[in-house]
């Protein structure tokens, strides 16, 4: 008999996969992000020389794919499990590969394909080179890795790989919409989200207030460089990561033209940049610093 | 001591990675292959058959028949003149001797030999060749790595560079690994199967086991097979369909570059979706590699690289997913249909399109005025081309267009949003077609308003980009001005359309209100057409010469160069060039050209040339204007005795200065009716003499 996998069950899979790999169990960022990349467990902590395996539940806000609970496999708010190591494990895709067998994925009975795609998020002056990875054709993973970050080359290369939840269990459920996908025993996922699938489509899309939100992007925006120039590097950051969320809503409200869109990505871009900087000068002194 | 040098044997070598880029997959094998080709020629290392292998996640070459060693070499050392090298008696000399202790040379190994400076003892010996396993050893590493990508990156701390991390090598010699180290992977004899069938290594005891080994591990290594599999596999399966499926050589090589082990299956999609425009519909499936649509039903094929019995997991998979893609095109399709093409028109105001350039919007209007000075055209097709040229960049700003899947549909939705906002059929197709050409060798627009729309669109594009700083300049050329100069070219040529492509860049440059040097552009548009015209088959010296005096128009030049390319064949081309190449080569270094004053000209000859000059002048002119160049070379030949005729009885160069500038007014006056066709004097005549 097929063994059922519930919403809830996967990610605790996966956190008890990873954490047996030797990764850190993290939690979600407290602010709207984008992607699980967002989360200074990954863009801070992937700068420096030190080991960092670590492996967290992200909440993703995409505000452009708000389907308004129509699309089955679009909406404005998924799930993520993100795992970093870095370095990366010479055997990587093998430790993914046995991660979907653990899940319940049997791979004599699916495909799972590797289908090119770089990576780069011109918000965080980041990029790699990698995959999506495609799941009997859901794309349920992005597979990284990466080479730059906050502008800056990296020195030890680290791998990063992204489940998307929602689809990942929906083939585990073998259901066709999100909306279906169990969350427990008694509950799905449109029981829990549907209603706010609807009204962030509304807000997204219909409600939110462009001039608002652009005297927002420009506060927030003054903060993270008053921040970043006094040196508190996570403060910082932090006021960058809600610069790119009010970024990511002005887009789906569709106020942005295509050559004032790069000029606000080049804006949040800069914050990162400046961010990556700080972290690592003040990672070198600490290095550097005599023991007590 | 048994020594076998000749004895065969077989050599592997499979680099293993995690999946491959597809589009670098083909060339990076074949590039493997040749440069291990290359090494046994250049080592002479005999070998029976070598061949290419890849799949998304390896690389290889397998040469079956190798000899053991390096073909032994035959080498010659010059030594002294033989008559210093032996005695009288016929005895070694001391000189010989020398020459022996210093090569290492045994008696039996000098010979004489005659040269072109006598006759000299030569050593003579065969070099034992190197063994192939050192040669193999020390070359392949420094092969691996010299193979070249146009996209790399780094995985490990050895900072190797690769398009993707280098897991495994299998670097086997008969039944011996070579051992050596790359990117922290050691080469040895264990291959990788199919992650769907097994991720146990398999062990290979020597290069013949490996086809077949790796079969069994789900991989079908030889690109080939794997080819003729997916084509065999792909007619099995739409056998009983309705439609047919549509590929390309170039999707079917693509999907020989992702699977390993292909198998196929026939998915479906709702028939609601059948509604959707065809490109669309289209587009949606191609996007998902490895996806071929079965026309007109809705059914698709996609061949996957799994274990068989994963086929019903696939086909609900692919099916799924199908479905909720064209349900997001559905869901931009009529979002953007209840948008309207005209407000979306209004939001290119609020678009910027080149750096300092100003909006989508702008561009669309100076299209429009653009297209006022098209006079030429019927008064409601001008209509048309004027309400296309202000709406055919509107559909950039719709929802699907925005959509990065869908941005190769531009044009195309404009089109159908056209027609959906009420706009006419001809308004609709020439905002449909106005990128075609897209791509080199792609299909022109069907329509004249078409080609006009897609002509202004690019010289506007071409002008632009030279005014902000985007001009092309060796592998530079980011707004692909080059691609859209040929294009403008290859339109202007196809419908022969009577426009001076000079005057029409004056004119953009009039609409863009700025001020620029307009021989830059005109140099890059005389580049663009002498490659149009090469690529017609023009011969250079043809186009040289048609290009020498060329006034813009485009079909006029091409036709120039037909009725030069015809005549060549004829004896008497070669005496019309020769004639000309007079006539130039007397004129050169004049500064000033008098007035030819008739009074002056007493010379038989000369008034014989002037006669014929006077006859032949509003003639040429006739012919010209009616573009019958053939009839034109043939006037331009009548001249020839009177020329010739010309040059041997009158002395142009005399001392009478009043009288010589008088003569040279005359040739010059000859000359100017050959330029009003080509400048002969670039036309290169082979084999014969071109000076008089």
């Amino acid at each position: 008999m097929k063994k059922f996998y519930t919403f809830e069950n996967v990610i605790i899979n996966l956190k008890q996969y990873w954490q047996k790999r030797g990764c850190l169990i993290f939690e979600p960022y407290n602010s709207e992000v984008g992607a699980g990349t967002f989360n200074p467990a990954t863009f801070l902590r992937i700068l420096d020389r030190k080991p960092w395996n670590v492996c967290y539940l992200e909440i993703s806000k995409r505000p452009r794919d708000g389907r308004y609970a129509q699309n089955p496999l679009r909406f404005q708010q998924f799930y993520q499990c993100q795992v970093i190591m870095k370095p990366a494990p010479s055997d990587i895709q093998q430790i993914y590969l046995e991660s979907l067998e653990c899940l319940g994925v049997k791979l004599k009975e699916h495909e799972v394909r590797f289908v090119e795609d770089d990576w780069e998020s011109p918000t965080l002056g980041a990029w790699g080179l990698g995959w999506e990875v495609w799941l009997d054709g859901l794309e349920v993973t992005q597979f990284t890795y990466f080479q730059q970050a906050g502008g800056v080359d990296l020195q030890i290369i680290p791998v990063e790989i992204t489940y998307g939840l929602e689809r990942m269990t929906m083939i585990l459920q073998d259901v066709s919409s999100v909306f279906d996908v169990k969350w427990n025993n008694t509950l799905t996922w449109g029981d829990v989200y549907r209603q706010n699938e609807v009204e962030y489509s509304k807000y997204n899309f219909e409600s939110a207030p462009p001039d608002l939100l652009l005297s927002l992007f420009n506060s927030y925006e003054d903060e993270a460089k008053r921040l970043l120039e006094e040196g508190l590097v996570y403060p910082g950051y932090d006021h960058a990561i809600k610069c790119s969320h009010i970024f990511n809503l002005l887009e789906a409200r569709g106020t942005i033209s295509i050559s004032e869109r790069a000029k606000y990505i080049g804006r949040v871009r800069a914050l990162a940049n400046q961010a990556a900087e700080l972290y690592l000068r003040k990672n070198d002194e600490q290095a550097t610093l005599p023991d007590d | 001591m048994s020594k076998q040098p000749y004895q065969m044997i077989d050599f592997l070598l499979e680099i293993g990675f995690e999946e491959f880029p597809p589009r670098f997959l083909k060339p990076a094998a074949e590039e493997l292959t040749a440069k291990i080709e290359n090494l046994l020629k250049e080592k002479k290392i005999f070998y029976r058959s070598i061949r290419t292998i890849y799949t998304p996640r390896r690389m290889g070459t397998l040469v079956l028949g190798l000899s053991r060693r390096q073909k032994p070499q035959i080498v010659e050392i010059q030594g002294p003149p033989k008559k210093f090298a032996y005695d009288a008696k016929g005895k070694p000399t001391d000189k010989l001797l020398g020459f022996m202790k210093a090569k290492k040379l045994k008696p039996s190994e000098i010979v004489s030999k005659r040269t072109k400076r006598g006759d000299y003892a030569y050593g003579r010996k065969e070099i034992t060749g190197a063994s192939t396993e050192n040669i193999l050893h020390s070359n392949i590493p420094r092969i691996i790595k010299s193979l070249e990508f146009p996209k790399t990156m780094v995985w490990n701390e050895k900072k190797a560079r690769f398009p993707r991390p280098i897991r495994w090598i299998v670097a086997l010699l008969d039944k011996k690994p070579l051992r050596f180290d790359y990117a922290d992977v050691q080469a040895n004899r264990y291959s990788w199967p199919n992650q769907h069938f097994s991720f146990k290594p398999i062990r290979l005891e020597k290069p013949r086991e490996y086809i077949n080994f790796l079969r069994h591990g789900g991989v079908v290594v030889d690109p080939n097979e794997r080819k003729k599999i997916i084509l065999t596999r792909l007619k099995q399966s739409v056998a009983k369909s309705k439609g047919k499926p549509v590929y390309s050589d170039a999707m079917i090589e693509e999907i020989n570059c992702t699977t390993e082990y292909p198998e196929v299956v026939i998915g479906e999609f709702n028939p609601q979706y059948m509604k959707l425009p065809e490109e669309i519909l289209m587009t949606v499936l191609r996007a998902h590699g490895n996806v071929i649509w079965i026309k007109d039903t809705n059914e698709f094929v996609y061949v996957f690289s799994a274990k068989k019995k994963a086929l019903q997991n696939v086909q609900a998979g692919y099916s799924r997913v199908m479905e909720a893609r064209l349900q997001d095109a559905l869901f931009f399709y009529q979002n953007d249909t209840k948008t309207g093409l005209q407000s979306m028109q209004e939001q290119t105001k609020g678009m910027m399109w080149l750096k300092d350039l100003g909006t989508l919007h702008d561009k669309a209007v100076r299209l429009r005025d653009f297209a006022e000075v098209v006079k030429w055209l019927p008064s409601a097709e001008n209509k048309a081309l004027k309400r296309a040229a202000l709406l055919c960049k509107a559909d950039l700003l719709s929802e699907m267009v925005r959509e990065k899947e869908f941005t190769s549909l531009q044009g195309i939705m404009g089109g159908y949003y056209a027609k959906a906002s009420g706009e006419s059929e001809q308004v609709a197709k020439t905002i449909s077609e106005h990128y075609q050409p897209r791509f080199v060798g792609d299909t022109l627009p069907k329509t004249l308003v078409g080609a006009c729309l897609s002509i202004m669109d690019k010289l506007d594009n071409v002008v632009g980009a030279f005014l902000s700083g985007n001009r092309p300049s060796g592998s530079y050329d980011p707004l692909a001005v080059r691609r859209n100069g040929y294009a403008v070219v290859r339109l202007l040529d196809d419908r022969t359309l009577d426009i001076s492509l000079f005057r029409a860049i004056d004119k953009v440059l009039e609409l863009y209100k700025k001020k620029f040097d307009i021989s830059v552009l005109t140099e890059f548009f005389i580049e663009r057409m002498t490659r149009y015209l090469q690529d017609k088959g023009y011969r250079y010296d043809e186009i040289n010469a048609v290009l020498a005096t060329w006034q813009g128009n485009v079909a006029d030049a091409r036709m120039r160069c037909e009725a030069l390319k015809d005549f060549r064949d004829k004896p008497e081309f070669v005496k019309l060039v020769i004639g000309q190449k007079r006539v130039r080569n007397i004129l050169k270094g004049v500064k000033k050209i008098a007035v030819i004053n008739e009074e002056l000209v007493k010379e038989p000859a000369e008034k014989d040339l002037l006669k014929v000059k006077a006859r032949v002048g509003p003639n040429l002119a006739v012919m010209i204007d009616n573009k019958s160049y053939t009839e034109v070379l043939k006037l331009l030949l009548e001249m020839r005795s009177a020329i010739d005729k010309f040059f041997d009885d009158v002395l142009v160069m005399c001392k009478e200065v009043k009288l010589r500038d008088n003569r040279l007014a005359l040739v010059n006056s000859i000359s100017a009716l050959f330029m009003q066709f080509a400048d002969f004097s670039q036309i290169v005549i082979e084999g014969g003499k071109t000076q008089e």
